[in-house]
């Protein structure tokens, strides 16, 4: 990382001074420029656009299909009196709370913590398993939860009856499976983070009488809140993003038990054609995604409390 | 049709190739390719229409061959599209946002013809279907289904209608009459009462319920039943409304309620599953059901062609009859239609060849090859007498072309697909949650399309 203002400020205005600051900033421009092109034209330039289909009449087939036009606000009056956006919102909220917040952090974490404890060789054969499970394709993660949890699959025979638990419990089933297929990234993330936490620390605690848990919340979960927060984050942008694993176990049923914002655009886009609507419901998930990116930057930045000395200084 | 591939696993793979395809497909309008040869090309569904991926190259190769022995200065260019039915309609609707991606000629879904043709995308057939003998023979429903504002712009390739297979072995165990013949819905509960109360492990019938197998369900289940009740109407011509709550409908829902109220149906898992209407292809072979509401495929997918499952035994243990209507009252069959057509584009630039090809493959032999290999009716009244196709799988597709010409055709709109999802969380709910009455269903039912449509575009039918 390069470090903060301060330092990059000095070292700019040195070299600007010897050389003559338009030279450098049209080198600078010229080398920024093969990104700056790549990210409007696959990213800003195709997102823009998919916010203006959002407020036309745009269809995927049909007398729209070709000739839609702005049709100002009524897609965005439309999604504010849709009872079922707001219990995809909702659900959507759920999967990413309990799935990726929750379940992930505290599987990856309880996994990282035991793994630092394990035996050489169990730590190896779990970690392999985990990670194995963690790289599987959703579409195969699905299938074997969607096999694991109906009716004769492993989960019912373990409940001693032929109960559909997939469709009894959709949430929690396909959370579980999210859980189940993204532990693996969490785990290694946090096994690097346990890592970085001093062993003079830990043992400092230990002299001082403290117990297990003890040092575990007051010295190990501080320390590494900013690992366990950019966990959260990035975890719960990897989730917001997994619409194979639902579409492929339950497509947002049985009802709309497990439609969450992606399947409730893809369903509107692809299956009823109303591919404006789908895609002002795919832009609710940009906003979502975006909110969730910010905050993943930020948290991700260099840590400000070891490079302002220097900018101070500077 | 077929069904084999677990929807939403094709779906979620023909997203992800959706982009790559459209890159790929710039190649349909390679009409340039050879200089002195016109190129037509083809689009058609490459998994899901055929019932194997083997017998889907056999005809379109075939097709080609014969096309271009025919006519030496073109030559035809097979463009074939993976995926599910969402997926092919998909991908057709994104080929044709372009004339330079536009197939000459595509094979389209019937309920999604309305909307090629209000897009502007096909091309009227009418003059060029006046003089054709095998036209003709097609029933009016039939002709029907690809006419919009009084223009024809898709002529049919193989219809899917529905019918009613019971399991001889079972009924006779049980002591029901074979052949059975059921006059009304009544006749149909009395005789799953009946399998439930004397071979209390064998599901009484099969009955599709729930969304995950989209319209198909919809075909291949409750549509029949409305189809066949005193009030059949889904979308009120006079009001432009869609009907959410009619005497037919709540028929068809207190069927369902008595079917699972009852604890006749199939369990969750299967009737859930993503590829839930091939399932009971298989519990019928296994003596698992004794009563299906299933398509007319079923008999030839049990044949030693296609093998899906083999079965050899089938037309000793597998009976099959129309289904009746509510009451009995006349035709006394009640069936859907939805099948696969051929349609124009109207941007080709030959368009002389492109009606030449639709031709060739209304061909009786590529028709009849097509219905075997497909499982599909032919729509052509004179084809499906050929022994070529009755033989093919008896009796199966002697009683499937006996109701095809009775078949009722979803409505052509866009906003059907709405309706029938809010019918499927209804017949769902039914399936689910045993206690849910008929009045809450049609809530269920009202609420979603109310919610999706507006309350003004739905209405009630006394």
């Amino acid at each position: 990382m390069r470090p903060e203002n301060g330092e990059r400020r000095g070292w700019w205005k040195s070299s600007a001074a010897a050389d003559g600051e338009q030279q450098l900033d049209a080198v600078g421009i010229l080398l920024l420029l093969p990104a700056t092109l790549l990210l409007v034209v696959m990213f800003i330039g195709p997102v823009g656009f998919a916010f203006y289909l959002g407020v036309t009449n745009i269809a995927l087939v049909g007398p729209t299909a070709q000739h839609f036009h702005f049709t100002g606000l009524k897609n965005l009056h439309r999604l504010v009196n849709d009872r079922l956006f707001w219990e995809s919102l909702k659900l959507t909220a759920i999967f990413l709370g309990a799935s990726a917040v929750v379940g992930v952090t505290i599987i990856g974490m309880a996994l990282a913590v035991l793994m630092q404890h394990a035996v050489t060789w169990l730590r190896t054969v779990v970690g392999a398993i985990v990670v194995v499970a963690w790289m599987l394709p959703p579409i195969t993660a699905a299938l074997l939860w969607y096999a694991f949890s109906t009716t004769g699959g492993t989960l019912s025979l373990l409940s001693g009856s032929d109960s559909d638990i997939l469709n009894d419990f959709p949430m929690t089933i396909v959370c579980l499976a999210n859980i189940w297929s993204t532990a693996g990234f969490s785990m290694l993330v946090l096994s690097s983070g346990l890592r970085t936490v001093p062993a003079e620390v830990l043992e400092a605690g230990k002299m001082e009488g403290a117990s297990r848990w003890q040092i575990f919340r007051s010295l190990t979960l501080p320390i590494m809140r900013p690992t366990i927060v950019t966990n959260v984050l990035l975890v719960t942008l990897l989730s917001l993003a997994n619409f194979s694993l639902i579409y492929i176990m339950t497509a947002g049923g049985p009802g709309n038990a497990t439609n969450i914002l992606p399947i409730y655009s893809y369903q509107q886009a692809f299956q009823f054609n109303k591919l404006a609507y789908g895609a002002l419901l795919g832009d609710v998930v940009v906003i979502i995604a975006t909110v969730f990116a910010y905050l993943y930057v930020r948290v991700s930045r260099p840590s400000r409390a070891g490079y302002r000395p220097q900018g101070k200084l500077a | 049709m077929v069904q084999y591939k677990p929807r939403h696993l094709a779906s979620s793979f023909t997203a992800l190739a959706m982009g790559v395809g459209l890159l790929g497909s710039s190649g349909i309008s390679g009409r340039a390719l050879a200089a002195d040869k016109t190129v037509i090309s083809v689009a058609y569904g490459e998994t899901y229409v055929f019932d194997t991926e083997d017998l889907t190259k056999k005809w379109w190769n075939g097709v080609k061959a014969e096309f271009e022995a025919k006519f030496p200065d073109a030559t035809l260019q097979l463009v074939p599209i993976g995926g599910g039915y969402d997926d092919i309609t998909n991908k057709l609707s994104l080929l044709y946002r372009s004339s330079r991606t536009a197939p000459d000629v595509a094979q389209i879904a019937t309920p999604v013809i309305g909307q090629f043709s209000s897009s502007g995308y096909l091309l009227p057939l009418d003059s060029y279907l006046a003089d054709e003998a095998w036209w003709k023979q097609f029933p009016k429903v039939i002709q029907g289904e690809g006419v919009f504002q009084g223009k024809t712009y898709a002529v049919n390739t193989g219809e899917n209608d529905s019918q009613l297979y019971y399991n001889m072995d079972l009924f006779k165990k049980a002591g029901l009459p074979v052949p059975w013949t059921p006059h009304n819905w009544n006749d149909i509960l009395n005789a799953a009462r009946t399998i439930k109360a004397k071979l209390p492990h064998i599901i009484p019938v099969w009955l599709n319920a729930g969304s995950s197998s989209g319209d198909n369900g919809i075909l291949q289940g409750a549509g029949n039943l409305l189809a066949g009740s005193t009030v059949p109407t889904i979308y009120d011509k006079k009001t432009q409304k869609w009907v959410v709550d009619s005497p037919g409908l709540r028929e068809v829902l207190d069927f369902y309620h008595s079917v699972y109220s009852e604890g006749m149906g199939a369990n969750l898992s299967d009737l859930f599953s993503p590829s839930a209407v091939t399932i009971p292809l298989t519990l019928i072979a296994q003596g698992k059901v004794a009563i299906t509401f299933g398509s007319n495929y079923y008999g030839g997918n049990w044949t030693k062609l296609i093998c899906s499952p083999c079965w050899a035994d089938a037309t000793k243990v597998a009976g099959v009859v129309p289904i009746p209507t509510v009451d009995g009252h006349s035709p006394d069959i009640a069936t859907t239609v939805g099948g696969w057509d051929f349609a124009v584009s109207a941007s080709t630039k030959s368009p002389h060849y492109a009606w030449e090809l639709v031709k060739l493959m209304e061909s009786d032999i590529n028709q009849i090859n097509a219905a075997n290999w497909a499982g599909f009716v032919p729509a052509n009244q004179l084809i499906v007498k050929e022994p070529a196709f009755v033989d093919f799988a008896p009796p199966y597709n002697a009683v499937s072309a006996q109701v095809l010409p009775y078949g009722v055709i979803s409505p052509a709109s866009g906003d059907y697909l709405v309706w029938s999802h809010g019918l499927q969380e209804a017949t769902g709910a039914l399936a689910q949650h045993p206690n849910t009455t008929v009045d809450a269903a049609i809530g269920v039912m009202s609420d979603y399309v109310s919610n999706q449509l507006d309350s003004s575009a739905v209405e009630t039918l006394k």
